[in-house]
């Protein structure tokens, strides 16, 4: 079948959108931008399609079979961790035949294996029905384990954390940068579907029929008939000129198009905060961007959760639960990490410092959109950030504030508005 | 005879010195430091002091003064604290008499300072609330391309085309570094460029003090990054500035040092006031 790929490669993630003829969106995919633009455009499509042929199986089994496709996309991503997890442990052995570890090489080599038979065994449980994961990427999931592991393993064998932090650091760049191909994929997909029945109890759907489904998808080829890239990444990537557009103009045509009523976009990414003004057709009229400076981006907060070893996920519900919402007084967001660590030792309550930090972002943030010509309703915030519902609190408190009451529009996939533009001006260039 | 404790608490990692002070004759005994790394500073400088004592085999109550410096200030069980221009002013002058003037480069603040021949400090200057530069901006590049902190000195010195780098953002760094990479860039090439813009940056600070000439002393973690140290020494030279960079092995506890010996001059001149509390 034909499809249309927008690719938003951000600083932080890179999202793909896959649409069919009719802009009905079949597929979303995001991975992490860190190793390169190429291979996260490659690994974030490859996601898309893996998305689209759920919901093409979705759409092939029928209503009841909800149970069983949340069921398999579990096993499905548990056969993705361990399979990674087994490239990650190779890698890093590799790594141990480097000259600088002669000396340690047999010390290491056995803390790494308690390290990674760790992980394995914990594997089942990080993806258990229900569990909540800190983060959807590879890299956030094995990484926090392998630190907390590693500084247990270093103590007992006496050897420098740095030295296991630095093989995992030039281990997970190689192991990020590999793509699964299609077969790969096919195979993980009918071990979790494998899986998935064989536990799943009274799932509503004939065994033999979902497998026989699972085949015919599998074999649906999902042709790239026009792929679009947009984005910080966009001029980095192995496309012809026709095929990049501003991210600018994905973003507001991507907002227009989840919210029509939109006249204000607000887009906080990983490295760029974005206010754009956009009129009745979702053309963009105005916008303001801030310079190269973490402070009021979403690595702001990113930084903030490294500092504090908690994933990304949890910012926003710790800082739910604060009492009052301090001011903080560092702009720099380094210096905002060692202002929250002296808070901290001041005997301040994380949710109250989390909360502070929440706040100074959405104020960063309001100067922007005031510099790209104030609030105009309806109001729609997008990136990545728009997930974190303390952000959205002192947005809507700030907003009340400085403009008055107004709609205000979050969509749960809001991260993807900037490929979404960019999946409906790949259907143009190709329709039109 | 005096027996003093200097503890300075940076915001990357706590060090502290033990010296043992006969009138102008100073002996230090013992060293000690650590990454902080999240974990309790004051239960770290407490690790720190008895391990300082072990290893001088004396007790805590051998000491006479406990200083402390950097951001160590609420340290319960301090007799003094020292501001970190005055106790890095001393350390850099005992590591070399020929100091007149410091650059400290921290995790978090660089800083230039110009003194006299007997440590004293004449006047000085601070990086501002950004933290692209800092030792904490470097760490992060060189974690971003896989590379050992004792890798990066060498690395920097061996580049052959740098790359040309004006002030990133410590955090976005990252994306440039990927950039680089991706532009086939050698590590060794982005390291040396970073090592120039910092070099740049501590230029305008000692300028801006108005040092033009003599020993200026690096102190700080990164005194002991050579790619670092040569960067500044050539920058210097193309400014047409008659200095000269040191850095001692042993930079990283200047602060530490100038607090020991700060706390044990001003033990010293209170007891000569009698101005001692007298032990029960």
């Amino acid at each position: 079948m034909r499809t249309f790929i927008g690719i938003d490669l951000g600083s932080t993630t890179t999202k793909s959108v896959l649409v069919d003829e009719n802009l009905a969106v079949l597929g979303r995919g995001i991975t992490n931008s860190r190793s390169n633009y190429d291979v996260a455009a490659r690994v974030s499509k490859q996601e898309a399609k893996i998305a689209a042929r759920f919901t093409l199986f979705r759409n092939a089994l029928g209503k009841d079979a909800e149970h069983l496709l949340s069921d398999l996309e579990r096993n499905f991503r548990l056969e993705q961790f361990l399979s990674a997890l087994r490239q990650l442990e190779e890698t890093c052995m590799g790594y141990l035949d480097h000259p600088r570890f002669q000396g340690t090489k047999t010390a290491l080599r056995g803390s790494l294996d308690a390290v990674f038979r760790k992980i394995e065994g914990e594997a089942q449980e990080i993806y258990a029905p229900g569990a909540a994961r800190k983060s959807d990427f590879f890299r956030d999931i094995a990484g926090s384990r392998f630190m907390n592991l590693a500084e247990a393993a270093c103590r007992e064998a006496d050897i420098p954390f740095e030295t296991m932090l630095n093989i995992y650091d030039k281990s997970i760049i190689d192991v990020e940068s590999r793509v699964d191909p299609d077969e790969t994929v096919a195979v993980q997909m009918k071990n979790g579907l494998t899986r998935s029945l064989a536990s799943a109890e009274g799932v509503g759907v004939d065994r033999g029929e979902a497998l026989s489904a699972l085949g015919t998808v599998l074999a649906i080829e999902l042709e790239e008939t026009y792929v679009v890239g947009t984005g910080y990444g966009r001029v980095r990537l192995p496309f012809p000129k026709e095929h990049i557009r501003s991210e600018i103009l994905c973003h507001g045509l991507g907002a227009h198009m989840m919210f029509p009523g939109t006249r204000t976009v607000l887009d906080i990414g990983g490295q760029d905060t974005k206010g754009i003004q956009v009129d009745e057709n979702g053309i963009v009229t105005s916008f303001q961007m801030n310079d190269r400076c973490a402070a009021g981006c979403g690595r702001y907060l990113g930084y903030i959760a490294d500092e504090m070893k908690i994933g990304l996920h949890e910012l926003g519900p710790i800082a739910m639960k604060a009492t009052r919402v301090p001011r903080i007084n560092s702009t720099c967001t380094v210096f905002a990490g060692a202002e929250l660590r002296d808070r901290l030792a001041l005997g301040e309550r994380r949710e109250d410092i989390l909360a502070g930090l929440h706040r100074a972002i959405m104020l960063r943030a309001i100067s922007i959109i005031s510099r790209s010509g104030g609030v105009t309703n309806e109001f729609t915030f997008t990136g990545g950030v728009a997930k974190n519902e303390a952000a959205v609190r002192e947005l809507r408190k700030l907003l009340k504030e400085n403009y008055g009451d107004m709609t205000i529009n979050i969509s749960p996939d809001s991260i993807y508005t900037g490929a979404l533009g960019g999946a409906n001006f790949a259907l143009r260039a190709v329709l039109n | 005879m005096t027996v003093a404790i200097g503890v300075d608490v940076g915001s990357g990692v706590v060090k502290t010195a033990l010296f043992r002070v006969e009138g102008e004759k100073s002996e230090w005994l013992s060293r000690w430091d650590a990454r902080i790394r999240q974990r309790n500073t004051f239960e770290l400088v407490e690790e720190s002091m008895k391990s300082v004592l072990d290893a001088a085999e004396l007790a805590r109550d051998d000491v006479d003064y406990i200083a402390t410096t950097g951001e160590g200030e609420s340290l319960p069980g301090a007799t003094g604290h020292f501001y970190s221009m005055t106790t890095h002013a001393r350390g850099a002058l005992y590591l070399n008499p020929e100091a007149r003037a410091v650059l400290d480069i921290g995790a978090l603040h660089g800083r230039a300072i110009s003194i006299d021949g007997k440590g004293k400090v004449l006047t000085y200057r601070m990086t501002s609330q950004c933290a692209s530069g800092s030792g904490q901006f470097l760490e992060n590049i060189s974690r971003y391309l896989g590379i050992a902190q004792d890798e990066i000195g060498a690395l920097s010195q061996q580049a052959t085309k740098p790359e040309k780098v004006s002030s990133i953002c410590a955090v976005l760094a990252e994306t440039d570094v990927i950039n680089m990479v991706s532009r086939a860039i050698k590590p060794g090439d982005i390291l040396r460029g970073i090592h120039e813009s910092m070099a740049e940056r501590m230029i305008k600070l000692l300028k801006s003090i108005d040092v033009k000439r003599g020993m200026v002393m690096m102190t700080g973690g990164l005194a002991l990054d050579a790619g670092l140290v040569s960067a500044l020494q050539d920058g210097m030279v193309q400014q047409k500035m008659e200095t000269t960079v040191a850095a001692h092995a042993d930079s990283l506890y200047a602060g530490a040092i100038g607090a020991a010996l700060w706390g044990a001059f001003r033990h010293g001149k209170l007891k000569e006031r009698g101005l001692l509390p007298k032990v029960s």
